[in-house]
């Protein structure tokens, strides 16, 4: 940096630096207020108007006759109901998507030629349509042609139809690195096609297929705009607070919020630290 | 094709066909068929026809009360004497004496007072003519329905009546929603452009990594708990209102909340947030390529930091930016969540609210399919438009 543009460059930075500064609040600011909220004993949810610290709206309190005097997790059964719906849609998800976007991704990756441009086109399509558009389709068509009523299998084919391309450009990036000399010898001692795949480019790709499946089901629990359309009568984690949330919140909102936190925390840590250690 | 079949064999090709042949169909492209079918289709629902058959039915049940009161009094005037009989009901018939069911009419209704003062034959006869008047109009209600019927049956099938009949008050509305999402993108980039440049151009990778770790924890919370927590913010007795009221420039007390919830500027503030990380990741990715020397180079050459941006740092994040708009413009445009949870009881709606209308409260999907079609078209061509503008490819689009 020479002398002459040092004091204007300086002033950007320290504008670039408060701005950054500025941004992080705005980033977490909300969430604070959401996780202090989940221990205030306010049954409106606000971390501001402070009634005392509890942590009902995780465990819920009943008397010792068995009835309810507030009602927190447990008590929420729609809650639990939906959770069990998430994770089911997601399990669903990672089953049909990885598949499906791996072997999107070999058929592009190997096909070369000019059909692969409008094939890729084709593919990533999902992702740039809005999600309004995906789950509307979805229930349209499987009611249709087949009658199958919205619920928890459209719910999980609409979401699946751009989690898979997802999944598709994560395995397309690494097999571009992959080292196909690799795959060639296997052949020229004399593998089959099968037998090389299974045995250099399937453990090749075995970390991306753990991301992609760690990222399949994250994408599906938080998606809302595409389940809503999609899923009819049944419902989500998800789909639930944003009912909820149209007709009476409730501090358990916030604990859930709280616990998404602390299992992204959990997560967060443990990958650091396999990281650590693989590197180690 | 051959090359693929010598490195996987016929039977793991046949395999990656048939799984990438499922996806595009039955995932993608039927779907989408499915949903234009319905939007290109007519189907006449409420329409001239349908109410015709109700004024007929409703024609209909007259003539029936008619008649219950035609056979009552047929038994009164048997029964000799008018006076007496009213008031008694005959075993046979509890409910002579009452007025007919259905709401009374005037003309044909036995009130108290009227039934008393005309006789029993003469009122029989006034409502026998009458009822021939209504029984001849029944059939011509009937022969109306039924061409209006066929009118609409003619009508039906493919057309553009799907779009030409919707209100202009949806097309307005469908346009502001395209302006408003076009706001937000434009919002969402003024805000993200300065982090993706100070996260790519960071002194240390260290300090990179921090900033984006930073920025991915807020995402770990699901979209609506994001929603939810400015919701918090917002409300009339929410953060922003508290705050405002402790610096004395409105007043709690007297209700002078200001109303920020159900507000376009609330509703473009959290969708920015909500849909950040899709303006900050695609433009970090382009920036962190930049080589610092470049822009060591313009400082050195006595460029200030604004022609810095516009002549180097920008041209070189166009692919990202491009990115960015795209998802943020397909998000906003179609997002249901942050207008209706933000805004209950925002005016007017946005689009994305009246397509959930049309399918889950008025049960009309074919209109519901065509609005979702123009979502959809205003997307694609949106796309065309930022891959013309910043000249760039589908390639450089989905990565």
């Amino acid at each position: 940096m020479s002398a002459q543009t040092k004091a204007p460059a300086d002033w950007s930075g320290v504008i670039l630096k408060a701005y950054v500064a500025l941004f992080l609040g705005f980033m977490f600011l909300p969430i604070l207020l959401m996780a202090g909220a989940a221990f205030n004993a306010n049954p409106t949810p606000s971390a501001l108007d402070w009634r005392g610290f509890t942590t009902d709206w995780f465990t819920g309190r009943t008397d010792e006759a068995g009835r309810v005097l507030v009602r927190g997790l447990p008590q929420e059964t729609r809650f639990l109901q939906g959770l069990k719906h998430s994770i089911l849609i997601a399990l669903g998800v990672i089953a049909i998507s990885v598949p499906l976007g791996l072997a999107g991704a070999l058929l592009l990756t190997r096909l070369g030629g000019r059909a692969t441009g409008p094939l890729y086109t084709a593919l990533v399509s999902p992702l740039l349509t809005p999600g309004i558009v995906l789950g509307v389709s979805t229930m349209i068509f499987w009611r249709d042609a087949f009658g199958v009523q919205a619920g928890l299998f459209t719910a999980m084919l609409a979401q699946s139809c751009f989690i898979a391309s997802y999944c598709m450009l994560m395995f397309m990036a690494r097999l571009q690195r992959q080292d196909r000399s690799l795959e060639e010898a296997a052949l020229d001692l004399g593998a089959s096609g099968f037998f090389a795949f299974r045995r250099v480019t399937l453990p090749y790709l075995a970390p991306t297929i753990v991301a992609a499946s760690a990222i399949a089901f994250l994408q599906s629990n938080e998606n809302y705009n595409t389940t809503f359309f999609a899923i009819g009568s049944s419902w989500t984690l998800v789909t639930e607070i944003g009912a909820r949330m149209r007709f009476g919140v409730s501090p358990t909102i916030n604990a859930i919020g709280v616990i998404f936190i602390l299992l992204t925390v959990v997560f967060a840590a443990l990958w650091a630290f396999s990281l650590r250690k693989k590197t180690a | 094709m051959g090359e693929m079949i010598r490195f996987y064999g016929r039977f793991l090709t046949g395999l990656i066909l048939a799984l990438v042949a499922f996806w595009f169909c039955a995932l993608i492209l039927m779907p989408q068929i499915s949903m234009i079918q319905r939007a290109f289709h007519y189907e006449a629902r409420d329409g001239a026809a349908a109410q015709a058959v109700l004024e007929a039915n409703r024609l209909q049940q007259r003539v029936a009360t008619m008649e219950f009161d035609i056979r009552a009094l047929e038994r009164e005037v048997a029964a000799g004497g008018a006076g007496a009989a009213p008031a008694a009901p005959s075993p046979s018939n509890p409910f002579a004496g009452l007025p007919s069911p259905g709401a009374p009419r005037p003309g044909f209704a036995p009130s108290p007072g009227g039934a008393a003062a005309e006789a029993p034959e003469a009122r029989l006869e006034r409502l026998k003519t009458e009822r021939e008047g209504l029984t001849a109009s029944i059939a011509g209600a009937r022969a109306e329905a039924q061409r209006l019927r066929a009118e609409e049956v003619a009508a039906q099938g493919w057309s553009l009546r799907n779009f030409t009949l919707m209100s202009p008050l949806h097309w307005r509305i469908f346009g502001l929603t395209l302006v408003y999402a076009l706001c937000v993108t434009v919002l969402s980039f003024l805000v993200c452009y300065p982090i993706a440049y100070a996260a790519a151009q960071a002194k240390t990778p260290r300090r990179t990594a921090l900033l984006l770790l930073a920025l991915t924890i807020p995402y770990a919370l699901n979209e609506l708990l994001r929603i939810f927590a400015w919701t918090m913010i917002l409300a009339n007795q929410g953060l922003l209102n508290q705050t405002l009221d402790a610096l004395g420039i409105i007043d709690l007390s007297q209700g002078g909340a200001v109303r920020w919830l159900a507000s376009n500027g609330s509703v473009f503030l959290v969708m920015v947030y909500t849909y950040m990380l899709f303006m900050v990741f695609p433009i970090y990715g382009s920036l962190e390529t930049l080589d610092r020397n470049q822009i060591e180079a313009a400082k050195d050459l006595g460029a200030s930091s604004w022609r810095i941006h516009w002549r180097v740092a920008l041209p070189h994040a166009r692919p990202g930016v491009a990115v960015g708009a795209i998802m943020t413009f397909m998000l906003a445009v179609g997002s249901l969540s942050v207008p209706q949870l933000v805004g209950p009881g925002l005016h007017p709606d946005w689009f994305s609210q009246i397509v959930n209308r049309n399918f889950f409260e008025s049960n009309n999907w074919n209109v519901g399919s065509a609005q979702a079609l123009l979502l959809l078209v205003s997307c694609t061509i949106f796309i065309f438009l930022v891959m013309r503008i910043f000249r760039v490819g589908i390639r450089e689009i989905a990565r």
